[in-house]
């Protein structure tokens, strides 16, 4: 179900990037992660990018523009996970 | 951070002027007529060069004011045939390269530590970030990859006409090198790849003497044989969050033998995410140390043909 994942989804961004001040319900699905919305930089990107990883086994293509699609938001992210977790 | 964009004479920005056309000319007479006519022929090309292109020849000269008082203990005297020796040097290893690849046996030496280091390292099956900088030869080392079997390189570079010459190297010499992902800027996509062949005990090696192409590059100014310059923050963001053991590798040379160095620098597996920020700092202090030491002992061998520091006249060319 879509709705646990993104719980799943919140819970290891919040995990990874240890934001402590931010629980679950503060993130928006739809608002943007990086930048505005949750602020976070390039540098979270990687660290989530690698946690993704771990946790789903989740493999990416080069190319950026894509990249930057799946991270735009939580949904997207939920989308990407749910397309191509491996565990 | 800085960005380097709007700036005509970034690393990037330089076109090396030796076309491929010209390059395989090189290698031709390398393979068909031998060393000598070669080495004549090479002496030729880069005296040419070096006669015509004031931009690198005034770029290597800063350097090399900078760096012969620290290693020969004395002011730079003969400019002009000193620079003319930085840039036979570049040239020779050019087709050391060429060499390399061909399956052209090289002299490869190890001290006993470097080699029980590298040996130890491969062994743990748990790979590695390996530090490198452009001195010296690397793709030495990338050849021993060929030649290892449990020995697996991954290379990451920013530039085009790293990737021009190794194209040429491939159709030229129909071998492939070690696998080399070409990057304008390190993406979640990349430093995943990059998980994947570490946690398969492979070394991602990664240049960390050029600040990236991308605008939004994060540059660290730190103090460089003297004045300051700038060094990409990237190389070391990424040896933290790979969580593995990290090196510094160089091959330099002297006179037909390449010496391997390869020391451990750190290891990054249990580094807290709050120290973070203070281990990049020093690690980037001790990585611009090792670069120097370097540099002192092989002054020659530093091939960067760019106005390097802040310091440095960006109209001198």
């Amino acid at each position: 179900m879509t709705n646990a994942l993104e719980t799943e989804l919140k819970q290891l961004i919040i995990d990874t990037l240890e934001l402590e001040d931010v629980t679950p319900e503060d993130i928006d699905p739809d608002e943007p992660l990086f930048v505005e919305g949750l602020g976070l930089d390039s540098i979270d990107a990687l660290e989530l990018g690698l946690a993704l990883q771990k946790t789903y086994g989740i493999k990416l293509e080069a190319d950026s523009e894509e990249t930057r699609r799946h991270f735009a938001n939580l949904k997207s992210l939920a989308a990407l996970v749910e397309a191509r977790r491996v565990k | 951070m800085t960005t380097y964009s709007d700036h005509p004479q970034h690393w990037a920005r330089i076109q090396e002027s030796g076309t491929v056309a010209g390059m395989r000319a090189m290698v031709w007479i390398r393979r068909r007529l031998g060393r000598l006519p070669f080495r004549l022929a090479l002496g030729l090309v880069i005296a040419y060069y070096y006669i015509s292109r004031a931009l690198p020849r005034r770029a290597s000269r800063r350097y090399l004011e900078r760096i012969w008082p620290l290693h020969a203990g004395r002011p730079l005297r003969g400019a002009f045939l000193l620079g003319l020796r930085h840039f036979m040097a570049f040239g020779q290893s050019l087709m050391d390269k060429v060499d390399a690849w061909s399956g052209i046996p090289l002299d490869i030496r190890f001290t006993p530590e470097d080699r029980a280091c590298l040996d130890q390292a491969i062994r743990s099956g748990r790979g590695g970030l390996m530090l490198v900088s452009h001195i010296g030869n690397l793709e030495i080392c990338s050849a021993m990859s060929d030649t290892r079997e449990d020995f697996h390189v991954t290379q990451l570079m920013h530039t085009r006409n790293a990737r021009k010459f190794n194209q040429m190297l491939d159709r030229t010499t129909l071998r492939r090198g070690p696998e080399i992902i070409e990057v304008s800027e390190i993406t979640p996509a990349t430093a995943m790849r990059l998980a994947e062949r570490i946690n398969a005990g492979g070394f991602v090696v990664i240049a960390a003497d050029r600040v990236p192409v991308s605008e939004d590059g994060r540059v660290c100014h730190l103090d460089f044989l003297g004045a300051p310059a700038p060094f990409p923050e990237g190389p070391f963001w990424l040896a933290a969050l790979l969580r593995c053991p990290v090196y510094t590798l160089s091959c330099l040379r002297e006179g037909e033998s390449h010496y391997i160095e390869f020391r451990p620098f750190d290891d990054t597996t249990h580094l807290r995410r709050a120290e973070r920020d203070t281990w990049r700092e020093d690690a980037m202090q001790r990585y611009v140390e090792w670069l120097t030491d370097q540099c002192r002992r092989y002054p020659l061998q530093w091939f960067n043909f760019f106005p390097f520091w802040l310091t440095d006249d960006r109209h001198d060319g």
